[in-house]
């Protein structure tokens, strides 16, 4: 990263922040929230799509947040901070443990148990009755001092989350989990534990996933096991794919796009499955790229002529 | 270490079966310091697999390992690695989508920190003569200049031991002998022993000092490039029995 | 002596098993075959099991006799399911060949969308169950509804007939060929694209046939699909990817726990079993029981 990145992402993250403050209407606020959360939770899906997998688990790890959250806050009642890291923390140390049983082999076994483990927490939180079984737990507020303030909160720490990753990405362990993905087998000969790259990898989208799920948890008040299906984490995936997975922005990008249309799509009545399940199909067959590969295209295409104006 | 004619890699009795194929069987050589030596032999002499044998890529049925004097038999490819024995792949031994820059980099990630990287970039670069396609994305370049960013990847991570898998497949005449060049400047600068499969016989007798002939995965003779020209045996692997002298 | 209990239990697994193999043995030659983790797998098997609840009774109201009603529509259901695999795959699967990440995202787009969509037709209520053979048999002094015998036995039949065919026939000899080595069947000039298109169609009516027979034996809903989907990940991911025996014998396992663990301790602990077992499995045996290193 060049210093002029940092002040590029100082200023636009405080623009971000201060924007929120435009928003006054409980409704609007919601939605401002709510794309704030995706996007932080498609930067984390994305992540792990660095070392070319797929997290489904990602979906658990929110859960696991957004309890952590109820369970500190409603429970234990402890300090706010300590409530919005607490499931982060746990989830970061899971990941680690399901990473290094799933991760030493290749093929779609890790993004397979995925799926089943987020099925298997989501019936696990259901089964507890300490923290609500299935209908959850009510009552997680933020101080009330952040209460004028939570959209510019969520949006304050989701930006820096956004910058932590985006710095990761561009770092030299960004670059090998590119080489990973590209080809583990020539970072294992030249020394590099690929293992422990791909679990770091891991485990560092999963706190990102946790912290989305506190985010989640402070912001909606009540949680319940059905919000954190495996059919969270494929949503993760349509925003990353509708805006483009080769760059941060772009699944920035694909959540805002995607939360905004769906809020829209719900007042006319289609469920959200549907919605995105079409999103992701037309996408996929349509335009590859997503939407950044989109803009791409259209800018090449209207720099083309003037390329060959001056050639003749 | 010794002298110049210790060994860095012994292997005894190696042999690797696949169900009822024994690629590999009762393998016995040395790699002594700071030499290059060639393993040649026919397509399917177990080449490939005395490659993943020594660099712990796959698991060895019977048979001893032994690197810098120490007991390696069914060591990890990790291990290994770090132990300083660097290999390459046949086939693609480097990140298409990456740029030349940031493949050469992985081969610095384990062994220096923070801007040692950089300058060790630059340098590998500059004696492969890749320093005019850093920022170019590898899986573009011609053909000659990824087997290049290959051989750099290992370069870089300064291995005492590089085994190089068949670097010279798909490149012309002038860029054989370019990287033939490479090959003796990477011993000479940086005592690097390279251990060398190829099936181009004939670079192989111009670079090597020591060759090593496999044949139905056993060793069918060893010596000088020269010894080994008029060996009968290998004769008639190549050429089959038939034009036996 | 056998206990009741242990009958039942023995004889649940069966059932749910029987279900399970044809299932998975659907989701592993797909994988086989083209290196695609078809996420729309369970679609095909709610789609038809949805319709063949849907046709007996209409059928049965139109004066056929209740068992050939049900093989009318099991054989209707089968060829609407198919027709719709074909669709998916001439239009969509056919540009992700052995692309796993695209071909993942398609189909799971697909099955999304499919979920949306038979939810808002069908609605989310369980549909009965339709009763195709009358009355119960006994098995070892436990009484078995007669039904759930006749749908074990299609099933053992079928599956036997896809192992036969998979070994003794031209078509199944090919499509192993392209799932070992997938370079060296083209070698061979064996037609990878027409073969990769068969072996999807089969494993297509593989879950149609699955839900046709799940429909007399279980609740169906819309959401059935995904419930079998995740079981049948579990199943091919224990039995190991790609291996036809494994997905048979990965398929039993996951039967086994659900059975036993849902007697013992319900179903949602049954559920919790099934991931700490395939931990367990591939703790020891990181590409399944039956998957080739």
């Amino acid at each position: 990263m060049r210093r002029r990145d940092h002040i590029v992402w100082l200023a636009g993250g405080l623009i971000a922040v201060a924007a929120t403050r435009l928003f006054q209407d409980a409704y609007s606020i919601s939605v401002v929230n709510l794309v704030f959360i995706a996007c932080l939770f498609a930067a984390s899906f994305r992540f792990v799509m660095l070392i070319g997998e797929m997290s489904f688990a990602s979906a658990a790890f929110v859960g696991v947040g957004a309890y952590g959250a109820g369970v500190a806050t409603t429970l234990l009642h402890w300090p706010f901070a300590l409530a919005m890291l607490v499931g982060p923390v746990v989830a970061t140390l899971v990941s680690i443990g399901f990473g290094l049983i799933v991760l030493r082999i290749k093929g779609p076994y890790f993004m397979l148990i995925g799926f089943a483990f987020a099925e298997a927490v989501q019936i696990a939180a259901a089964q507890i009755q300490v923290i609500g079984g299935p209908s959850g737990m009510v009552g997680i507020f933020a101080p009330r001092i952040l209460d004028a303030w939570m959209q510019s909160f969520v949006a304050a720490v989701v930006v820096t989350a956004l910058y932590l990753l985006y710095r990761l990405e561009w770092s030299d362990f960004g670059r090998l989990l590119g080489a990973i993905q590209n080809n583990d087998n020539v970072a294992r000969t030249v020394g590099v534990n690929v293992l422990g790259a791909k679990v770091t990898c891991f485990a560092v989208a999963s706190f990102m996933a946790g912290l989305a799920g506190s985010l989640t948890a402070f912001v909606n008040n009540v949680i319940a096991p059905s919000d954190f299906g495996f059919m969270l984490a494929n949503f993760a995936l349509v925003y990353v794919k509708v805006g483009g997975e080769r760059s941060l922005f772009g699944a920035v990008a694909g959540a805002t796009v995607m939360v905004l249309l769906s809020s829209y799509s719900i007042v006319l009545g289609a469920s959200n499955e549907l919605f995105y399940g079409a999103a992701i199909v037309v996408t996929i067959l349509l335009m590859p790229q997503g939407l950044a590969g989109l803009v791409e295209k259209i800018r090449l295409r209207l720099m083309a002529p003037k390329a060959v104006r001056r050639e003749a | 270490m010794g002298g110049a004619t210790s060994s860095l890699l012994r292997t005894s009795g190696l042999t690797k079966r696949f169900g009822g194929l024994t690629a590999v069987s009762d393998l016995s050589f040395d790699l002594r310091s700071g030499e290059i030596l060639g393993l040649i032999g026919p397509n399917g002499a177990g080449k490939s697999t005395v490659f993943n044998l020594i660099s712990g890529f796959t698991k060895p049925t019977a048979g001893r390992l032994e690197l810098f004097g120490r007991d390696c038999t069914g060591s990890s490819a990790l291990t290994i690695s770090r132990m300083g024995l660097v290999r390459t792949f046949q086939h693609g031994s480097y990140m298409k989508a990456m740029t030349v820059r940031d493949n050469i980099l992985i081969g610095t990630l384990q062994r220096l920190r923070g801007p040692a990287r950089r300058k060790c970039v630059a340098e590998t670069a500059e004696m492969l003569g890749l320093t005019s396609c850093l920022d170019r994305i590898a899986g573009s370049q011609p053909h000659g200049i990824q087997r290049l960013v290959s051989i750099a990847i290992a370069l870089a991570a300064r291995p005492r031991v590089l085994c190089l898998d068949e670097p010279l497949t798909g490149l012309n005449q002038t860029e054989v002998g370019g990287v033939l060049g490479v090959f003796q400047r990477i011993r000479n600068e940086f005592g690097t022993t390279i251990l060398l499969v190829e099936h181009n016989t004939k670079a192989v007798m111009a670079v090597c000092d020591r060759i090593v002939v496999l044949h139905h995965g056993q060793q069918l003779a060893e010596g000088p490039p020269l010894e080994i020209t008029s060996n009968a045996d290998v004769i008639a692997a190549y050429l089959g029995p038939r034009h036996d002298r | 002596m056998m206990s009741a209990t242990f009958v039942q239990l023995v004889i649940i697994s069966l059932e749910i098993g029987s279900v399970y193999v044809l299932f998975s043995l659907g989701l592993t030659l797909i994988f086989g075959i083209m290196k695609v983790v078809n996420f729309a797998h369970g679609q095909f098997f709610a789609v038809s099991a949805i319709l063949v609840t849907i046709l007996v009774p209409f059928l049965a109201a139109h004066g056929l006799p209740v068992l050939p009603a049900y093989f009318l529509a099991t054989a209707t259901t089968v060829a609407v399911t198919v027709m719709i695999g074909w669709g998916v795959y001439q239009f969509g699967l056919v540009r992700f060949l052995r692309d796993m990440e695209g071909a993942f995202i398609l189909t799971l787009g697909l099955a999304m969308l499919s979920d949306g969509l038979m939810l808002s037709i069908f609605g989310g209520a369980p549909r009965p169950e339709p009763v195709i053979v009358p009355g119960t048999v006994r098995i070892f002094a436990v009484a078995v509804l007669a039904q759930h015998v006749v749908v074990f036995g299609a099933a053992v039949c079928i599956t036997g007939a896809l192992y036969w065919s998979m070994t003794a026939t031209r078509l199944g000899k090919a499509l192993r060929a392209i799932a070992s080595d997938h370079e060296a069947a083209m070698l061979q000039g064996i037609p990878y694209r027409r073969l990769s298109r068969d072996g999807f169609l089969i494993a297509t009516a593989l879950a149609a046939i699955a839900g046709a027979l799940m429909a007399p034996i279980s609740e169906v809903t819309p959401a059935v699909g995904n419930d079998y989907l995740m079981n049948g990940f579990m199943a091919v991911v224990v039995g190991g990817l790609g291996s036809v025996p494994g997905a048979i014998l990965g398929a039993m396992f996951i039967a086994v726990i659900e059975a036993v663990g849902g007697y013992y301790v319900g179903p949602s602990a049954a559920t919790m079993a099934i991931f700490v077992m395939v931990i367990v499995v591939l703790l020891i045996r990181p590409r399944g029981l039956l998957g080739r290193a």
